[in-house]
């Protein structure tokens, strides 16, 4: 008896700790007309200069962020601290990343895996052929799925994306503000499972646009 | 004929501008460190400055411009005015940052780093020696210019900068431009402007 419940407290954990993530107020998934989503940094001649505000285990980093398209979800990105240091410097592609330099205290395993997946996921398109069902579909936006990722639409514009892991979100990015244009101008990054947020605000003056 | 003019561009090449850096004569260099000296007279200077970070990806410089004083022997303000507002004053073996109204300290102890920093800019802009444990020093010409090159001996700072240039005014020998060269070969451009050498600096400069 104590080994079936021994068992049965494991498995329980187990299926627990393995469920999928459901999104709040969801009924179900269903198929959609195919949907482009995150057109916002595919245009190559342009070249974007956030300035950026970390917060990453109670310490407070700033800099900018900079953001370039070289072609169809490639694009590379780096965060370089006010002072001009480089902390990390990463080309993205849908499969694979290229770390040009990252900081010594910054190139590790975990942390360059976490930096390339926020980056990727706020810079790449996705299509989706997928959307969330809600049962009183008109009380809510448009939210497609694409493999882990929910985009929800605002406006025709993608005004958040969530990513879940296992049955847990596991980071989320806000598009807060655009300008005329469309260009996101405020971007709000915050990690679910690490104590990291970051903020962004487009330097117009110094991007290419 | 192609070929002819490509071979006499290739010939020219070293004689262009930005291919006339090479090594001073030992009596340059002792002239050179000779009008050093004069900088050590120097008590305060207050300067503005414009930082210019290059990425190799990137078409434009990112750009950013403040000022700075210091006060021999120990007092330092570095603090950036545009595109945003932050401000670190070395002083009292202490560091303290006001960054946008978010004041703290750090004690200059437990970073050596921020020490090495301070010295660093310190003597530079007096003349001072550089610490030839921690540096490879080369003296330089670059036209008319005088150019100190610092690279790196140790493996801590290797880790983060490659190297160090300091480019010197031909006419008063103070530093104009400062280049901080990253192990990618990324590098950030100091240019200092409208200097003013031994004015009296008002100490709530140096209060935060």
């Amino acid at each position: 008896m104590n080994r079936f419940l021994t068992c049965s407290f494991f498995l329980l954990l187990f299926f627990a700790s393995c469920g999928t993530y459901r999104y709040p107020n969801a009924s179900g998934i269903r198929e959609s007309a195919p949907e482009e989503l995150n057109n916002y940094y595919t245009d190559t001649t342009q070249a974007f200069v956030y300035r950026a505000k970390l917060h990453v285990f109670k310490k407070d980093i700033n800099g900018s962020l900079m953001v370039k398209t070289f072609g169809r979800n490639e694009h590379r990105v780096a965060l370089v601290s006010d002072f001009g240091q480089t902390l990390f410097d990463v080309s993205l592609s849908p499969d694979q990343h290229e770390l040009h330099y990252a900081m010594h205290d910054l190139n590790k395993g975990m942390v360059v895996r976490e930096i390339v997946n926020i980056f990727r996921t706020m810079t790449a398109q996705r299509h989706a052929t997928s959307a969330v069902m809600f049962a009183n579909q008109q009380h809510y936006y448009p939210v497609y799925l694409v493999d882990n990722c929910y985009y929800v639409l605002k406006e025709r514009r993608v005004e958040r994306i969530q990513q879940a892991k296992g049955s847990k979100e596991h980071l989320t990015i806000v598009y807060r503000e655009w300008n005329e244009d469309d260009i996101p101008t405020k971007i709000a990054v915050e990690h679910k499972k690490f104590p990291l947020t970051i903020d962004l605000a487009l330097d117009v003056d110094q991007s290419t646009l | 004929m192609n070929n002819k003019l490509l071979y006499f561009l290739v010939f020219l090449l070293p004689f262009c501008g930005w291919a006339q850096t090479r090594e001073m004569t030992a009596n340059e260099r002792a002239s050179f460190q000779k009008s050093l000296q004069q900088l050590v007279e120097i008590k305060t200077i207050s300067a503005d400055f414009v930082q210019y970070k290059h990425l190799s990806f990137m078409k434009k410089p990112v750009e950013s411009s403040g000022k700075l004083y210091l006060e021999h022997p120990d007092k330092l303000s570095w603090s950036y005015t545009a595109p945003f507002q932050y401000k670190m004053v070395f002083k009292d073996n202490k560091i303290f940052i006001d960054d946008q109204g978010k004041k703290k300290t750090i004690d200059i102890g437990n970073s050596k780093q921020f020490e090495k920093i301070s010295t660093l800019v310190s003597s530079s802009m007096r003349g001072g020696k550089y610490d030839e444990k921690e540096f490879a020093v080369s003296y330089l010409k670059q036209g008319d210019a005088d150019m100190v090159r610092l690279t790196p001996k140790l493996a801590g700072a290797k880790k983060y900068i490659k190297e160090i240039v300091l480019l010197f005014s031909p006419t008063n020998k103070h530093v104009e431009e400062v280049k901080l060269v990253e192990p990618s070969n990324d590098y950030t451009r100091f240019v200092i402007k409208n200097r003013k050498v031994n004015a009296t600096i008002d100490e709530s400069i140096f209060n935060l």
